[in-house]
Formats: C-alpha cells, structure tokens, sequence
C-alpha cells in the first residue's frame, strides 16, 4: 500500500530501512527482512518520534521505529486498527478538562478504542491520542449530556507532563461496562485500600495537587514542618505521593555571621 | 494581572485561590463566602474578574452570577465547581460565565483560564 522511510534500532544503533505497509501487515526491507502481521503486535507505545513496537513471543520483541510524524500516524493507526488488542468503536472527547480547566471547545470525536498491554488509544480520523496505563488516575462511569440528553460514558482521568487531564469515552452501555471492567483490571493496582484520609493529609493532597510546595502548605494550613512530615510520611506510606527532591534548611555558623559582617563593612580606606 | 473578587464558601479553597492568584501577580482586591456578599463586595469592589463557586450556602454561584451580571454587563466571572455538573455548566455560561474550572485543580491552568479571560 505505501513505503515509507524509517530508521530502526539495532544492537543499540539506528539503521536506516523502509517499511512496506499493507492491511494486514508490514514487511521491513533490508537489513531486516522481517515481515510483521499486526496482528502479532500486543503492545504500542510512543515516546517522541520513536514507537516501540512489541511483538508477541517469549520472551517479546521490541521494534523500535522512528520517523517523521507523517509516517508514524499512518502505522500508528494500521497497527492500532488490527494488533492484539480489545477494541471498539465510539465517540471520545479528549481533552474535555486539564489542570481543572473545561475545554470550551471540546468536541465528540467519532473513532476506535484500543486497549493495549500498557496503553489506551484514541483513534479518529485527525486524532490519535495515547493514555499510557501507568499515567490514568482515575476510572469512573458516569453520565455526560450529549445532544441535550444524559447518556452513560466512561471518564477517564490521567497525567499529562504533569497536568491531569479528563477525557470521556461514548458508546452503548454494554459496551462500556466492559470497557470499564477491562480498565478496571489494568489499573487494579492504583485502588486504595485501608481507611480513609484525615481532613488535614486530604488537604495536604489538594494542595499538592494545586501545585503548592511545602513551605506554601505550612503556611496556608498553619502547620509546622515536622507536621507536615508526619503527613508526608503517611502519604508516602500509602503510595499517594514520592520524594521529588529534599531542601535543606540551614542558619549560619559564627564563621559565616562573621563572613556576612564583614561583607557589608564600607571598604576601608 | 488584574483585581480579582475570590467568592467560595469554605476559606481552604479561598485560601488556595489566592495563594495561586498571587503566585500570578494577581492583585486580590476581595473575598466573599456566599452569593450575598459576592454581589455586594462586587458593587463595592468593582473587580476586574470574579472566581465563583457554584454551590453555596444561601444565595449560590449562578443566582450570584446574575446578580452581578444585572449590575454589570460585562462583568468577567470563572465559575468553579467541585463536580462537572453539565447542567450548571450550560446554565453558567448561558448566563454569562466567562470561563469555568473544575475542582481539584492545577496551579498553572488556573493562571492560564484567568489569563485568558482577563486578556478576552
């Protein structure tokens, strides 16, 4: 159907290649010679203009394939319409919200679903949108008013370079219960387990969450600093939170009040 | 940057506003724990932008909305919530909201949204 240039990784260095796309499959030229049914694909992941391509097998192999974006959208979307995958089609709307700001401009977007071994992707026409599994936050279904009438969708909350962003998956209830059981089973390891928050750590978390750093929370919550330990250190403990960096505070030494005297003395004549 | 009206019934979210609005440069002219005060502190005020809470004791975000918006037409008002309520979204912004966040929310979005609607 098309060929189209690429460089691929091998033994840690990138070679040159083209790859022969086809509906069922692509075949990678030489020094490959490798001919790969999407279908044995199970996984698909991409980190800047490189995707990671994961093949069955045991143990599974990983192309790494790099290109312009031109050519990755068009493997991206013949690999994600027939790998190894649960897949359906609906509406999405992704972006609706990020950071807790609505997308005005938002819009159902009529495409595929696909739910790979460490992702989720959204597939339209203009649009391919990539949730990597480890990033969602949140799962809820829930109801949305669409064209004027409440219908049953699935919200799907995640991290984005650090932003949390919403977006809403549409189609028959059926289809999205099991959507949301599939997503439900990835992401199992996220749900929380034991007693609730104190209002204080609750409120610790929003702030954190508000981007609020720890000198910010001591003086809006009116806390010390070893208080605000004690609640880090529960929220590490239940895995809600993880040590970005540690600060130091310090006060001078006689040496360095001295140094710091001096400084500011007017230069002797 | 502008003068900016917090108006939430609980002082945790007033306190994070105007922690974020002054991060912003914002100038924090005023803050009001319901709907009433909103619309009187508004009056008195005068703001360049209102953040409004939705729900609200007494006199909640949207009746507080069309106050101010009686008072003055062109008056900039971000309605926040803690749901995405889509009914009081389409209320809000028919009534004239000028923009809406959701809570929890993210410090440089917030920024962002308040920028933009100042600037519209």
């Amino acid at each position: 159907m098309a060929v189209v240039p690429v460089k691929i990784e091998k033994d840690g260095k990138w070679v040159v290649s083209k790859i022969d796309i086809q509906k069922e499959g692509m075949t990678i030229a030489e020094p490959f010679s490798k001919n790969v049914p999407f279908k044995s694909v199970v996984d698909l992941e991409q980190k800047k203009n490189v995707l990671f391509i994961t093949l069955k097998g045991e143990p599974p192999v990983v192309l790494k394939v790099a290109s312009v974006e031109k050519v990755l959208q068009a493997l991206k979307k013949f690999i994600i319409m027939s790998c190894s995958a649960y897949r359906l089609m609906a509406y999405f709307m992704s972006p609706a919200v990020r950071g807790g700001v609505m997308a005005t401009n938002a819009t159902w977007e009529k495409g595929a679903i696909a739910v790979l071994k460490t992702s989720i992707w959204f597939v339209s026409q203009n649009k391919q949108v990539s949730v990597p599994l480890s990033e969602v936050t949140g799962i809820e279904l829930t109801k949305k008013e669409v064209t004027n009438k409440q219908a049953d969708v699935v919200k799907i909350e995640h991290l984005e370079q650090g932003e949390v962003v919403v977006s809403y998956v549409l189609c028959p209830i059926s289809t999205l219960q099991i959507l949301m059981n599939f997503l439900a089973d990835a992401t199992k390891d996220m749900e929380m387990t034991g007693d609730e928050l104190d209002p204080v750590s609750a409120q610790v978390g929003m702030l954190i969450y508000s981007g609020m750093d720890s000198h910010a929370i001591e003086n809006m919550l009116s806390i010390s600093h070893t208080e605000l330990d004690k609640v880090y250190e529960s929220l590490l403990e239940l895995g809600l939170i993880e040590v970005v960096f540690v600060r130091k505070e310090v006060t001078l030494t006689p040496k360095g009040v001295r140094f710091i005297t001096d400084s500011v003395k007017p230069p002797s004549q | 940057m502008g003068k900016i009206l917090i108006v939430d019934d609980t002082l945790f979210m007033r306190t994070l506003l105007k922690n974020i609005l002054f991060s912003g440069g914002h100038d924090i002219v005023g803050e009001a724990g319901d709907g009433d005060e909103a619309i009187a502190k508004y009056k008195e005020l005068k703001p360049d932008l209102v953040t409004m809470d939705v729900v609200m004791p007494k006199v909640n975000g949207i009746e507080a909305l069309k106050g101010i918006k009686t008072f003055d037409p062109n008056a900039k008002v971000v309605m926040c919530t803690a749901v995405g309520q889509e009914q009081m979204v389409k209320l809000a912004i028919k009534t004239g909201a000028k923009g809406y966040i959701v809570k929890p929310f993210q410090a440089p979005k917030v920024l962002e949204e308040i920028k933009n609607v100042l600037g519209s």
